[in-house]
């Protein structure tokens, strides 16, 4: 909000720079976010807060620099010129329905020349950026940033009857605004209504029909207090947002309207314009004021500080407030009815520390005592999987939740997606489901911008919704896809493909702790036919992974192959990783034998590792498939595979023929469980 | 005497000269049948010379010429080591030619300061929560003291789901599920992702990180809430970083404060700073103390307890720290951009 420093000289004589000025408001935290300066004036860009509505005009803020500085405030003149009509004789205010109104003042002004405004009142508008309209709209509009309280002027000939009546608008009734837009009202709106039809929708906007004109001699000065939550439901309804409805929708003070007519009045009647005598005030139940207790020691129970009493009744009598000491360091405090934020005693110990200065509060830490030692076992594995993934090369990347629906589209499966009511556009306007749409348009993007090689990871949240319930699930996902490496001089870098992935995800569960795991063929909607497996984890599906289908690669003008995966945290989480113990290191040597042979090249190579870790052999310490082989000498058909048995006792050496025996027993395995050839030489 | 020291001389400097041509083994051969032959050799045919020269020059000429076999000996032998090392077995390699480096994944920038945070709190002894970015009415607004219909709930432009789920506006909506569940002492940071309807341009985005924390104890103090982040600012940044609390109006706070530090791009040296708009302040933190309402709502005693609560948001906390110079980077995913991160 714009703040006029010249202005707020009208209420607190002030003896300082406007450096001075800027730092004494930003000290109390009315922050000056920037400023300007013009030819004679300084004009402040203060921040507004939704429940400091007192200072949304120049009277409150000099309010505060008046308490601040401990100079007094001076409140405006109030000076009618009068005529010999006494206003109740001639027009009547009627209010329907109290609990949106509680209070509305009328004042009229008779004999009003509608022309421009005197310099001063055109300068004072300007400076805020305002345009000056005439002298009758420019006063209510300088009463509203004069004090915050918003006023309205009437064109009185315009108004049918000799009365205004406050109530809820009637089925069907409808209203043209100022600015000539219709609005269809609703009974829940309150309006401003002649003995006819609605002339302001209230506390948002006056009716064309009654608006101050040219041609106006007369006019009705409209000051009242709204009900907060009435003038905000009324304005999101109708559209239209004012200066005043929003004050009216943070809180008038209900005690100003008087004034705030007065001021207007006073200010006609400069222009040549005489006021009838009286005022109409309807305030059918007087508000009580607020009385909140303070005691002395929570000051620095609160602040930590050593506050004086003295410094704490100071400070709230230069506010306004009025204190009656109850006890020794114990007051009543009421409460000025414009401090619409002030309700309980840590909301007057805010003001003493404002006061006081955060700068004066001590600076301390804490005698902390342990609070939890148990360990967070989520967030350790979570750091464990981003320090694996950078290890194995993958960069960390960050998608928005939201999505585009077409782009969502190629990646269904059994979920509903979650649908953003009042998304920032209709590219964005559902919950993400997975976290591939998102790497494989990272992919996309860096593919576009000169990239050989995207192999990314994301941590996220994902969104899915069925008939009963809307669910957020943990996920990391990961892509790959092109170059691994850059090419080097001793030689071609490698190339991303689906064991880089499978390798990435079995680095990921061994990191998890979880030595269960299992790989199985799957078909899933997001994957090519036979090039996905699922990962399970102790038996429960955590995850899939495979080469992304052409359909959706297409959909993105990609034309060669994308290996992804998404792992269900929250499963994978869930599940007690294998307890971790160290195993000694044994000191006799090991026996190493290879066995090669020809096998069907259809059969997975999953299904020998299950026989021969079903065969549970005694001394063996692991076994690996070191050599797979196609081409010359290996029948079509068929494939010739090398695998490596490493054997050790824990307390001796191995004889030659103990591990003979083992050895034979592989080769019965293999040999009654699938159609193999045993080739020569292939053991040493 | 003279001729055969001249004489030894010479051979000495063919010598040297002939050695660092020898790259084979058949070069060191002849090298040494050169010298050594029994036939032909130089040292053969000086033992020889020697023969002629007079009986008292005998000895001094024998020194010489021995120390001069000598000298070839071990210089052939060397050779030959060198010569049966690998680095000789091929040629000489450029040892200026590039390595091989590992290739490192890089961590998004804004979950590197995130955790940089939370590494801090940690050290602390807080602990770190989370929950849900999906979140209801009550535990995003109401619980924390919005009323509904209150306009405060305008400062954030909520993207809704339906009339009771929204996307989370702020991560607090935690600490009123941990405050429901846990008793004090409570100590936590609960850092997560928040979403605002906004259009991204370079000061706004849509979606964005940030930390909170909670501190919730008997005797909690402001002065307290000013030494704890007083001590997190200047491990984040550094000891001697400017540091202003400035009062300020959050509807879960009283008294509520605003924290700045001194520009970390100009130091408040520059008036026309890109970054401090010449104020010399960033603007990094909000806190206070919890209102006495928000310890109400979750069955706190407020005449017992107290306790400060504070919020960052960790995209803008990047861009100061790195000098980022719009905030779209952040999710463009712009690898040009991340990888840059690797290093840090």
């Amino acid at each position: 909000m714009k703040i006029s420093i010249d202005w707020l000289k009208d209420y607190v004589s002030l003896d300082l720079s406007d450096t001075q000025v800027i730092s004494t408001l930003n000290r109390i935290g009315m922050l000056v976010d920037e400023w300007e300066e013009t030819e004679d004036d300084t004009i402040l860009e203060l921040e507004t807060y939704a429940n400091r509505p007192d200072t949304l005009g120049h009277l409150g803020v000099a309010r505060e620099l008046a308490a601040a500085l401990g100079i007094p405030l001076n409140m405006p003149d109030i000076s009618i010129v009068e005529n010999d009509k006494q206003i109740a004789e001639h027009f009547d205010i009627q209010i329907m329905d109290e609990d949106l109104c509680p209070r509305y003042c009328g004042m009229i002004v008779s004999g009003i020349e509608v022309g421009p405004s005197p310099d001063w009142l055109q300068k004072r508008l300007r400076a805020l950026g305002l345009v000056p309209v005439n002298n009758v709209v420019d006063v209510t509009n300088y009463v509203l940033f004069a004090t915050a309280q918003p006023i309205h002027a009437f064109d009185l000939a315009k108004l049918k009857g000799s009365k205004i009546m406050v109530r809820r608008a009637k089925r069907g009734e409808g209203m043209r605004t100022l600015e000539g837009r219709d609005v269809a009202l609703s009974q829940d709106m309150l309006v401003i209504a002649d003995e006819k039809d609605p002339v302001a929708l209230a506390g948002v906007i006056g009716g064309e029909k009654s608006a101050v004109s040219e041609a106006t001699r007369d006019v009705l000065i409209e000051s009242a207090y709204f009900d907060p939550v009435s003038v905000r439901q009324t304005w999101k309804k109708a559209g239209v947002q004012t200066d005043a409805s929003y004050r009216f929708e943070r809180g008038a003070d209900i005690k100003f309207p008087p004034h705030a007519a007065a001021l207007a009045a006073t200010l006609l009647t400069q222009m040549g314009g005489v006021a009838y005598q009286g005022m109409l005030d309807v305030y059918p139940k007087p508000a009580r004021p607020k009385a909140v207790v303070i005691r002395h020691h929570r000051t620095l129970e609160l602040l930590g500080a050593e506050i004086e009493e003295a410094f704490v009744t100071k400070t709230l009598k230069d506010l306004e407030f009025q204190l009656k000491e109850q006890q020794p360091g114990i007051w009543q405090v009421t409460v000025p009815t414009f401090r619409v934020d002030i309700e309980r005693e840590a909301d007057l110990i805010e003001e003493i520390a404002r006061f006081f200065g955060y700068e004066n509060i001590p600076s301390q830490l804490p005698m902390w005592e342990t609070v939890d030692l148990s360990q967070d076992r989520k967030r350790s594995l979570e750091t464990g999987l981003r320090q694996l993934m950078f290890h194995q090369g993958f960069d960390e990347v960050v998608n928005y939740s939201f999505t585009d629906p077409a782009r969502e589209e190629l990646f269904r499966r059994d979920r509903g997606a979650i649908a953003i009511r009042n998304p920032i556009s209709t590219r964005a306007a559902l919950l993400r489901t997975t976290l591939l749409n998102g790497l494989l348009q990272t992919v996309v993007w860096n593919k576009n911008r000169g990239a050989e090689g995207v192999h990314v990871f994301e941590l996220g949240h994902i969104f899915s919704q069925d008939e009963e319930d809307k669910r957020e699930l943990q996920a990391m996902g990961m892509i790959t896809w092109g170059a691994l490496e850059a090419p080097h001089w001793q030689g071609p870098g490698l190339t991303t493909d689906f064991f880089h992935l499978k390798g990435t995800c079995e680095s990921l569960v061994a990191s998890l702790g979880y030595q269960a795991v299992s790989f199985q063929s799957q078909d899933h909607p997001f994957f090519e036919a036979g090039h996905a497996l699922a990962l399970h984890l102790k038996g429960t599906e955590a995850g899939i992974l495979g080469r992304l289908k052409p359909e959706i690669l297409e959909a993105y003008d990609l034309n060669e192959p994308v290996w992804a995966a998404e792992i269900d945290l929250d499963v994978a989480f869930e599940i007690q990783p294998h307890v971790f113990h160290c195993v000694p290191v044994v000191k006799y040597p090991s026996v190493i034998r290879d066995i090669s042979f020809l096998i069907d090249r259809g059969v997975p190579y999953q299904g020998i590792k299950e026989i021969l870790d079903g065969l549970n052999l005694p001394y063996l310490e692991r076994h690996t498939l070191y050599d797979r082989y196609t081409g010359t000498g290996v029948p079509e058909g068929k494939v010739s595979l090398s695998l490596r048995f490493v054997f050790r006792h824990p307390q001796k050496t191995l004889q030659a023929g103990e591990v003979d025996a083992l050895q034979e027993k592989i080769g019965k395995a293999l040999r009654s469980n699938f159609e193999i050839q045993l080739r020569e030489g292939g053991e040493n | 005497m003279e001729t055969l020291k001249n004489r030894i001389q010479g051979l000495r400097d063919q010598f040297a000269q002939a050695a660092p041509q020898v790259l084979d083994q058949a070069a060191l051969q002849e090298l040494r049948n050169l010298y050594l032959s029994r036939k032909k050799g130089h040292l053969t045919q000086l033992f020889e010379l020697m023969k002629g020269l007079a009986p008292e020059q005998k000895p001094a000429a024998g020194q010489e010429v021995n120390s001069f076999k000598q000298y070839v000996q071990s210089e052939l032998d060397r050779l030959e080591k060198e010569l049966q090392a690998p680095s000789r077995s091929g040629p000489s390699v450029d040892l200026t030619l590039p390595g091989r480096a590992s290739y490192w994944g890089a961590p998004h920038p804004v979950l590197l300061i995130k955790e940089r945070i939370e590494q801090i709190f940690l050290r602390m002894g807080f602990s770190i929560e989370d929950g849900p970015e999906m979140e209801t009415d009550f535990y995003n607004f109401e619980a924390l003291n919005f009323p509904p219909h209150h306009p405060a709930r305008d400062d954030w432009d909520t993207l809704y789901i339906d009339d009771d789920l929204l996307l989370r506006t702020h991560t607090s909506p935690v600490q009123i599920r941990v405050m429901e569940k846990k008793k004090p002492p409570i100590r936590m940071i609960n850092p997560g992702k928040v979403f605002r309807k906004e259009t991204p341009d370079p000061t706004h985005l849509p979606m964005f990180f940030q930390v909170e924390g909670l501190v919730v104890d008997h005797g909690i103090t402001f002065a307290h809430l000013k030494g704890t982040l007083e001590y997190f600012l200047k491990a984040l940044y550094h000891d001697s970083i400017k540091i202003r609390f400035r009062p300020s109006f959050f509807p879960f706070t009283e008294p509520s404060a605003e924290v700045d530090i001194g520009c970390t791009v100009c130091n408040g040296e520059e008036d026309d700073c890109r970054v401090c708009k010449g104020t010399g302040w960033l603007e990094i933190l909000g806190a206070g103390m919890v209102d006495p309402q928000v310890f109400k709502n979750v069955n706190i005693d407020p005449e017992k307890y107290s306790g400060f609560a504070f919020g960052m948001g960790v995209e803008r906390t990047a861009m100061f720290s790195f000098q980022i110079p719009d905030l779209r980077y952040f999710y463009e995913n712009d690898l040009r951009f991340i990888r840059q991160f690797s290093k840090k």
